[in-house]
């Protein structure tokens, strides 16, 4: 594992939102195939960790690369490494003045050119696996927020993305909306898909991870297996933060 | 009193009609022409760049803070000196400049904030689909802005039909021109309660079809 490149990889990664340091050099390899969580206390700096890595925010400092390539912020197009990963919002983000069909397809086709009936076919395929295809015609407002999340989620992987970054899926949803989205996360970090995944859910993240990052203060405080970090945190910081939330 | 406003009203409404039709056009092209040169100064004032947001800044201020009448006293004595070639084609478009320039500065507010109402989280889910920034502007954004930008434009061309009652102290034909013409003919009053009149139903009228449009845009949200 070691030995491979890893897909997205910080070095020294800062942000500051002026004279407030958010991000205060982070340096983690995320490799093909695993899912990470990322746990800590609202405001540490999670979200900005996760949006920094498809370039929403543009680090202060430091470098991220994708796939050993190092994403320029001050590129014209950014929309080439962004193409690759998908994110998923907490606040799912659709686009009320499209079709749950279109809202798919339009990445596809005006992005990379793919064919309207072909997009729509492969959207069609994406929308049946979340249980949505009944939906294919109706605008956004007509869904719950359950819907909308998992419409967020076939919508970034219609792009075929190399990595997924969820930031807190679920924390704008009503509890009984949950699972279902989950559910969805789950299968897709079970078929292989390498998963980013920002959340307050620790049992969600205990089960699904591979690797669980704490992030507070900007740092990464403390990381490793989810049995590692739950079962045995070394760090008094992530012992004090899990004990308050489990 | 001299004759009642009925009698002065259906003796000379074709010179109301005239006026009134006038007052229409020259509200129409300010608020067309106004538009276009407003959604410029808007994308201006939306740049991240400090110097071109500081240019339509003052743009909009100096045509929001001072008086459109003192504007067209501008436009009508100071421009023929600097600009003389439009004195060829008439007088009337300076006159006509000063009321698209206005109408631009409110207009480019009307866009600014139709563009800001939109959710910032629409940008950031296009953007990180890969979408580039004019796609994102041209599908996502401008789509969702222009629920907001039309019922306040139509607005602005209402607020436009009264402002144009200002031209006819330039002599161009609209609807209060009218009373200089009538006033000749020894009618005081008489006229402007009918022009009072008119304007007021316009105003009600397009009030009641932008209200309309209010609700079908709803309706489509």
């Amino acid at each position: 594992m070691t030995e491979q490149l890893p897909l997205i990889e910080t070095v020294g990664l800062k942000k500051n939102f002026g004279s407030l340091e958010v991000l205060r050099g982070i340096d983690e390899k995320i490799y093909r195939g695993q899912v990470v969580s990322v746990i800590g206390p609202s405001g540490g700096g999670k979200s900005t960790f996760l949006r920094c890595l498809n370039l929403l925010e543009t680090p202060s400092a430091g470098k991220v690369f994708l796939d050993g390539a190092e994403m320029d912020p001050k590129s014209k197009d950014l929309s080439q490494y962004r193409k690759r990963i998908g994110m998923v919002f907490q606040q799912f983000n659709v686009f009320p003045h499209l079709t749950v069909l279109e809202n798919i397809t339009l990445a596809p086709c005006k992005v990379n050119g793919m064919p309207k009936d072909q997009a729509e076919k492969e959207a069609m395929e994406l929308l049946e696996k979340v249980g949505l295809a009944d939906k294919a015609q109706v605008y956004p407002r007509k869904l719950s927020g359950g819907q909308k999340q998992r419409l967020a989620i076939v919508r970034a992987m219609a792009m075929h993305p190399e990595v997924m970054l969820f930031d807190e899926p679920t924390s704008a949803l009503d509890p009984e909306m949950v699972k279902g989205v989950l559910e969805v996360i789950q299968k897709l970090a079970e078929s292989g898909m390498t998963c980013v995944i920002v959340t307050h859910e620790m049992g969600f993240a205990r089960t699904i991870s591979d690797r669980v990052l704490f992030i507070d203060g900007g740092v990464v405080c403390e990381s490793g297996t989810a049995e590692e970090l739950f079962d045995h945190p070394q760090n008094p910081r992530t012992q004090q933060f899990l004990s308050q939330v489990l | 009193m001299g004759p009642g406003i009925l009698e002065v009203l259906f003796e000379y409404w074709p010179i109301f009609l005239k006026g009134l039709l006038g007052t229409l056009k020259y509200a129409f092209i300010a608020v067309s022409l106004g538009s276009i040169l407003g959604a410029l100064v808007a994308m201006l004032s939306l740049s991240s760049h400090k110097a071109v947001h500081a240019v339509a800044a003052v743009y909009v201020n100096v045509l929001r803070g001072t008086p459109l009448l003192v504007q067209m006293y501008i436009a009508y004595f100071f421009l023929p000196m600097v600009l003389p070639a439009l004195n060829q084609v008439s007088k009337e478009i300076y006159v006509l400049l000063a009321l698209i320039l206005n109408s631009s500065a409110y207009v480019s507010e009307i866009v600014r904030g139709g563009i800001q109402s939109v959710d910032k989280g629409q940008k950031e889910a296009a953007l990180s689909l890969g979408l580039s920034s004019a796609q994102c502007m041209t599908r996502i954004i401008l789509p969702q802005a222009v629920k907001n930008i039309l019922p306040a434009l139509a607005n602005e061309y209402i607020a436009m039909i009264k402002e144009t009652s200002l031209a006819g102290t330039f002599m161009l034909y609209e609807l209060m021109y009218t009373r200089t013409i009538l006033a000749n003919k020894f009618l005081s009053w008489q006229p402007l309660f009918i022009i009072a009149g008119i304007y007021l139903i316009c105003t009600m009228a397009l009030s009641f079809l932008v209200r309309l449009m209010e609700r079908r845009l709803k309706v489509s949200d």
